[in-house]
């Protein structure tokens, strides 16, 4: 009888709809990362599973003493901050365009999705073409105005080709940032910008004191997220540059590919991954500490 | 029942045979056909997946393999899988990890060396037995293609050197000397004159990108200077950091201001379209650069000739790099091992087949095989009316100056090539000096840690 009122409870409804994402959080999330957390500690060699052995701290050590694992690191956090910056930037400078009220507004705003919609793999092509120094289009746009006098090699310097991936990102993934900000101005209230023009506050006051402060808990999770994902990124990087010239656009997450795949050190590329959790683990509850993210509701 | 209970075979044409009849029949191509297609029926069923590089003669080799299948294995079909140059050492490593290989590979000889020290090949020596051991064309050993303590375990595709790429309207118009005489003094010479006296083009293109194509091209200097990754005959010590490595990154730093900007990022696809579309005079490339100028650009292909490379000034060496493609069976998780090995041994001793896979990228692929290379058959093509010469260099002449990295100076297979081009060891070295303008010096010291660090790894291969 117990058993019976048990299944008809709401609590046996509860845990039956979230069984589907419990089983699918294991199988996909907590598994591979206590796979790739085991690993870690094992010399694995993926054409000899025979040869497995327990390597202890040795890929760590291997890692921290690898020039190339801090180079990838600087890299990677230039590449993150600067695509992180200039998204955030251009994507509230572009949500507050879209936020009037215009004939055609849709349209562009559903343009504006056009690059986040389309494939890594395809964009990055592209990219590549659009940046060859011989018939790019970049290349012969600023030559046409004149602006250059002899081709840019976008992507055989190391700047330029840093600048490059960097370009791409915000371009792929500025117009996240202005969803997520456009869709916050919409519920600013109307009354904040009417009393501030009372007040005699001009745009760029009512810009600094009432929108900002009202997009400030959106952007404080659309940074973390975006600096997540950009820190973890692979396939662009590795589709435009793959990690080149030399290692000047690796990221840890292309060190890590390099060491499992090209080297066939699956612990190390594991330790790598590890160590990358445990670096965006810590940046983001610092981060969110330092925001204040949440602090309203606690007061509240 | 296991598959070879499956596959009833019947009596197998032994070499003797093969080549009685061979003599006999001239080497008849049907009569061969005849012998070895009626060797095994198989009531097998699938798709069998081969893995080649891109280019038309990968599927030209599988299309006599479905031949065989048509007569002998109905229920089975082969597929060429392309794999790009560049993604083929990650692509075999991933699947076979993976546990998903390919029934037959043809691959190039350092990453066929690497996995049949890591006992994941089938040995082939039966199928070597029954091709002919004393087939191969002058100047080449089986060795070459992959054996292993005693083994065999690849079977030529074909050979395929890359060699030194020159426009020969321009070399004339400027008075430079014959290539031919060239020593690297020349050669750099000729590349400055030509970057100097014509207007957007560069004197010299050769890949300095990270990948497998600047591996390619910087072993050939490194051999012609007589340098070498790893001594054969002492265990396989690290032997690169030395004079000779150091003077073929020079020479390769010397080389750079007459080549294409963009040549730091180049690999092998960005080196012919420099040759193709005439930002360069001269190239490091195998033959593909020609069997594309004569379909896209005609007056190019008409004013390139192939040469062997330009004499290293202090060695005398004119070292090639030599792909030795070659078919391999991966040994594990292969359903299909029985068909392949007939079936690979049907295309093998198919003069007809043969003879259309060399056909199907002129002068890429060179015959392996002398009663090929000699044939009328293979004669019987445009380009050997139209550039005898390349087209000899390409398949004879150059056989004389052939290397790799899988069997350096020719002293004994290396079973850590496949590693050193996984991590592009070579290419990384030179970019040290191309890019981060370390000295020669520090580039080869670099280098040889990292080789250092694969031998160490890896030692357990040399048993």
């Amino acid at each position: 009888m117990s058993r019976f009122s048990f299944l008809s409870s709401d609590r046996a409804v509860g845990l039956l709809f979230i069984a589907p994402f419990v089983v699918t959080a294991l199988v996909f999330m907590v598994y591979p990362i206590a796979e790739a957390i085991r690993m870690a500690f094992f010399n694995y060699n993926p054409l000899r599973p025979d040869l497995v052995s327990y390597a202890g701290m040795s890929n760590f050590e291997f890692i921290f003493s690898d020039p190339l694992f801090w180079s990838s690191f600087g890299q990677g956090t230039v590449w993150t901050l600067l695509s992180i910056l200039f998204q955030t930037v251009f994507g509230v400078g572009i949500a507050l365009l879209l936020h009037r009220k215009l004939f055609g507004m849709a349209i562009f705003r559903g343009m504006l999705l056009f690059p986040y919609i389309v494939p890594t793999v395809v964009i990055a092509l592209i990219w590549r073409w659009i940046f060859n120094p011989e018939i790019g289009v970049v290349n012969y746009g600023l030559l046409s105005v004149g602006l250059i006098g002899e081709p840019i090699y976008w992507l055989s310097t190391p700047t330029m080709a840093m600048a490059s991936t960097i370009m791409l990102n915000v371009w792929k993934y500025t117009p996240f940032v202005v969803i997520c900000v456009l869709a916050r101005l919409q519920s600013v209230p109307l009354e904040l910008y009417d009393a501030a023009k009372v007040d005699g506050a001009g745009a760029f006051r009512r810009f600094l004191d009432v929108t900002l402060p009202q997009l400030r808990e959106v952007l404080i999770v659309v940074i973390v997220f975006r600096t997540i994902w950009t820190f973890n990124k692979f396939e662009e990087i590795y589709l435009l540059t793959k990690g080149g010239p030399g290692t000047s656009t690796f990221n840890l997450a292309v060190y890590s590919f390099e060491q499992s795949m090209a080297s066939l050190r699956l612990g190390v590329g594991a330790a790598t991954g590890v160590v990358m959790m445990i670096m965006l683990m810590i940046g983001s509850v610092v981060y969110l500490r330092v925001a204040g993210f949440g602090n309203e509701e606690k007061e509240a | 029942m296991t598959s070879n209970d499956r596959t009833r075979s019947r009596s197998l044409l032994d070499r003797r045979n093969f080549l009685g009849g061979a003599a006999a029949a001239g080497i008849g191509a049907r009569s061969l056909f005849g012998a070895s297609s009626a060797s095994a029926q198989s009531t097998k069923t699938g798709t069998i997946r081969v893995w080649g590089e891109p280019g038309p003669y990968g599927g030209t080799a599988v299309a006599a393999m479905n031949e065989w299948a048509q007569k002998n294995a109905p229920g089975l079909k082969f597929e060429i899988e392309t794999i790009p140059w560049d993604g083929v050492y990650i692509k075999l490593m991933t699947d076979l990890a993976a546990r998903r290989p390919p029934s037959l590979i043809s691959v190039e000889s350092p990453i066929a060396m690497q996995m049949m020290a890591e006992g994941l090949l089938l040995a082939v020596d039966d199928i070597a037995d029954k091709i002919g051991r004393d087939r191969l064309v002058e100047g080449v050993k089986w060795d070459y293609w992959g054996s292993w303590k005693g083994k065999q375990y690849v079977i030529p595709a074909h050979h395929q050197p890359h060699l030194l790429l020159v426009r020969m309207d321009i070399v004339n118009e400027l008075g430079l000397k014959d290539p031919d005489t060239w020593d690297w003094n020349d050669l750099l010479n000729a590349a400055k004159t030509i970057t100097q006296k014509k207007q957007n083009m560069a004197g010299f293109c050769m890949a300095l990108g990270r990948n497998l194509c600047t591996d390619y091209h910087f072993a050939a200097l490194l051999h012609a200077a007589g340098g070498r990754m790893f001594d054969a005959s002492n265990k396989f010590e690290v032997a690169f950091d030395s004079p000779e490595t150091v003077e073929a990154l020079t020479f390769v730093k010397e080389l750079q201001p007459y080549m294409p900007k963009g040549a730091v990022e180049y690999s092998f696809l960005q080196v012919v379209d420099a040759h193709v579309t005439g930002q360069t005079a001269m190239s490091f490339y195998w033959g593909r650069t020609l069997g594309r100028a004569a379909e896209e650009a005609k007056p190019i292909f008409e004013a390139t000739e192939a040469f062997n490379h330009a004499r290293n000034p202090r060695t005398s060496r004119r070292s090639n790099w030599n792909d030795f493609q070659g078919w391999c069976i991966p040994a594990q998780n292969n359903p299909y091992i029985e068909e392949v090995k007939q079936a690979l041994l049907y295309q093998q001793t198919s003069k007809e087949w043969l003879v259309k896979y060399c056909h199907s990228l002129m002068p890429n692929v060179a015959p392996t095989y002398k009663d090929i290379a000699n044939s009328e058959e293979l004669k019987n093509h445009p380009f050997y009316k139209s550039k005898p010469k390349t087209v000899d260099t390409y398949f004879k002449s150059s056989l004389a100056n052939s290397s790799s990295t899988a069997n350096e100076l020719l002293q004994g297979s290396n079973p850590f090539s496949g590693y050193v081009h996984g991590r592009s060891i070579l290419a990384q070295t030179v970019q040290k000096v191309v890019i981060d303008n370390q000295t020669p010096q520090q580039a080869a010291k670099w280098g040889a840690r990292e080789l250092e660090a694969i031998r160490r790894e890896n030692i357990r291969l040399l048993g």
